[in-house]
């Protein structure tokens, strides 16, 4: 793993510049602060905010309703809209509140951004999140609570029997029982915190059997 | 302040023991806040600076947002006990100034077209000012994008060449700037371009060149403190 | 913004926590996050401490000035705080003049420092009538992770206590240290879920009802008190707080404030 910073120089091989990077005369230069993914020529960054891509999943928060859109928080400088024609029934303006208030909770998924960065979203349930909890972390982190080919996510949906859906926006919605919960946000917490170390798999699992055993 | 000393410059000595062409002692550090999205502190001789970055986030008010790029708005503020008689809290001339000239100098780092409609806000708090705190402000300020995961062409180092008793010198001391003959607080980026300029006294065209090339080094040996402090993050614990 | 969603989120989880007996950083209700209290690195100051309590960080430096009296206290030095929410410390603090919290802040622990006593004031004339010592309290909020009222109250005391009158500069003599007679310690508790949990972080801040700030002086009397917030209290629970605050004070200032 080799940390790299904005201006440094990554390659030659300018078709090969990938996240992270910019090329100016003829070279690769690092455009963050991260780590060097060598074999994709990327920079994975270990800070930053959300930036919402189209076909993202993430968990939103519906903050206000105005002309036919709910208005969505993704965690990211830009606001979300989620139009009235994406529901599958035709309601009223007057009546959206009806489906989705002030305050929900929702899993959306990201259906296009424009080059100004208008972020709109589509539902499959409009429904909000009613059970269950949601935590927030750093969305840099979301890739280690995933783990490689999904190894950490589900050692934690096994070992904790909590249903687990992470928002790629660095939301995460956990259900099961009240303590089962309180161990899967600790358990998360400690991911996020610990996510650059090695050996951090183990420690999770340990972490996840003696909070069991003392349970 | 005391009168002038009658030499500030004995042979090829400065008064602090430095020769004409070395910096202050330098502290730098990186992510010393846990709110901001990235921060900064560095100390510079005296000066003891620190400097938070937050966003990309929402523009408020409204108007200011552009459609298709990031703002960039700066703030340097000096603590009221950062100077020998207490200062008035809050902005005067000076810092006004300051924050424009000290912005100029770092925007041109950032690349802008990511973010349309958002602003990335830079506030540099001088703690304790003691000559040049605008170049350490800017120094700082460039780590703490980094730190911040701002997008950037590469990160800026600044520092302030003069004229000292008919010398050109690298980073003035209070005492040098008051006495000496000139004052010239540089900026530039990694592959120097200069981002700020700006100088008051006398220089000969032939001083001014030299200046320059001293501003060159005293700018590359700053770079390597703050990539330093970068990699120091990393690896002492932030992330580790 | 992202304030009040990032409370709302975690308002359940503190709150079943709560029921346990449980804090988010693994906290007893009635435990106080590690302080941290550094003194003079602020050379240009007359005195500096920079404190910091968890994440939470203030720098407060110490400027004293010869200047006139105010008309009733003819004799006596003057004590001036100021509060500044630096917008480095917060995305929810905005550059500008201090505002209602800043000021409520400032008042707080000027009082606790005043009424407590802990400056001489009458050893602060030069000439009465003429020309007293001015003492400047500046408080920065450097980052903000909760119960800025304890820290800046703590970093105002600690400044204070390695302050020196600035003799010398204005022909007066020596230096000498500004004469302190007492140690106020600001202990604050927050009240969620009609749970009492002292030195709230700024999740529990967030969500709290109301918060109470108990100042004692160094006989264990109460030097000030600040109830901040909308929610209410109970006579048991301020019975409790004042209780548990002054205890900790104790600890607090036999540990950071009578070693120096």
């Amino acid at each position: 793993m080799k940390l790299v910073i904005p201006g440094d120089i990554l390659s030659d091989d300018v078709k090969r510049a990938g996240e992270g990077t910019y090329v100016a005369s003829g070279k690769v230069y690092a455009s963050i602060y991260g780590i060097l993914d060598q074999k994709e020529l990327r920079v994975i960054p270990l800070s930053g905010k959300y930036m919402p891509y189209t076909g993202d999943t993430v968990i939103g928060k519906v903050v206000d309703i105005i002309f036919s859109n709910w208005i969505v928080d993704i965690n990211s400088p830009y606001e979300a809209l989620l139009h009235i024609s994406e529901h599958p029934e035709r309601i009223d303006p007057c009546d959206m509140d009806r489906c989705l208030e002030i305050g929900d909770l929702i899993i959306a998924r990201v259906k296009d951004v424009d080059a100004t960065m208008r972020v709109e979203l589509t539902l499959e349930k409009f429904r909000p999140l009613r059970s269950g909890r949601v935590i927030e972390i750093s969305h840099t982190r979301i890739p280690r609570v995933i783990g490689r080919g999904g190894s950490m996510i589900n050692l934690l949906k096994k070992e904790l029997d909590c249903s687990i859906f992470v928002g790629q926006n660095g939301r995460i919605w956990i259900n099961g029982k009240e303590d089962d919960i309180d161990l899967a946000i600790q358990t998360l917490l400690k991911i996020e915190r610990e996510a650059h170390t090695p050996g951090l798999t183990d420690r999770i699992r340990e972490l996840i059997e003696r909070s069991k055993k003392r349970g | 302040m005391s009168d002038k000393p009658k030499k500030l410059i004995e042979k090829g000595k400065r008064l602090d023991g430095r020769k004409v062409d070395e910096l202050r002692p330098i502290k730098m550090e990186a992510g010393v806040l846990k709110r901001a999205d990235g921060s900064c502190y560095m100390e510079l001789g005296g000066n003891k600076v620190i400097a938070a970055v937050y966003g990309p986030r929402a523009v408020h008010p409204r108007h200011l947002q552009e459609a298709t790029q990031v703002i960039i708005r700066y703030r340097y503020d000096m603590a009221s006990f950062s100077v020998e008689d207490r200062k008035r809290p809050g902005p005067d001339r000076r810092s006004v100034e300051i924050s424009k000239v000290s912005r100029e100098a770092i925007e041109p780092s950032i690349i802008k077209e990511y973010f349309p409609r958002s602003t990335i806000d830079i506030f540099v708090e001088i703690l304790q000012a003691d000559a040049g705190t605008r170049t350490v402000g800017i120094n700082a300020a460039s780590v703490a994008l980094a730190d911040a995961g701002i997008p950037m062409r590469g990160l800026v180092s600044s520092c302030a060449v003069g004229k000292v008793d008919g010398q050109i010198v690298l980073d003035l001391t209070g005492e040098e700037d008051n006495y000496g003959e000139a004052d010239m607080p540089i900026a530039m980026t990694q592959d120097g371009k200069i981002t700020l300029l700006q100088m008051d006294g006398h220089l000969t065209k032939e001083e001014f060149a030299l200046a320059i090339e001293l501003a060159k080094q005293g700018c590359k040996a700053i770079y390597e403190v703050q990539r330093n402090a970068l990699v120091a993050k990393y690896k002492g614990g932030s992330y580790v | 913004m992202s304030d009040d969603i990032i409370a709302e989120i975690r308002r359940d989880y503190i709150y079943n926590l709560a029921k346990k007996g449980e804090r988010v950083d693994g906290r007893a209700f009635d435990e106080y996050r590690q302080i941290e209290v550094e003194t003079r690195l602020i050379d240009r100051a007359e005195g500096s401490a920079k404190v910091k309590i968890g994440n939470t960080q203030v720098l407060v430096g110490i400027k004293i000035q010869p200047g006139e009296p105010f008309p009733d206290t003819p004799d006596q030095g003057a004590i001036i705080t100021n509060v500044e929410l630096a917008p480095l410390a917060s995305p929810s603090f905005e550059p500008g003049p201090p505002d209602e919290s800043a000021t409520e802040l400032a008042r707080v622990v000027d009082r606790g420092v005043r009424e407590s006593g802990a400056i001489d004031l009458a050893k602060l004339c030069i000439e009465k009538g003429e020309n007293i010592w001015m003492v400047f309290i500046d408080v920065y909020v450097l980052d903000h992770d909760g119960n800025l009222m304890d820290a800046s109250a703590l970093g105002a005391i600690a400044a204070l206590l390695n302050a020196e009158l600035p003799n010398e500069r204005y022909e007066l003599g020596k230096d000498a240290p500004l004469p302190i007679d007492d140690l106020p310690v600001a202990v604050t508790a927050a009240e969620i879920n009609g749970e009492i949990m002292l030195d709230p972080s700024l999740d529990e801040e967030l969500i709290a009802s109301t918060q109470l700030t108990v100042i004692t002086s160094k006989d264990g009397s109460l030097a000030g008190m600040q109830k901040s917030g909308v929610g209410m209290l109970t006579f048991d629970q301020i019975h409790h707080i004042i209780d548990i605050a002054s205890k900790k004070a104790k600890e607090i200032r036999e540990k950071y404030l009578e070693t120096s």
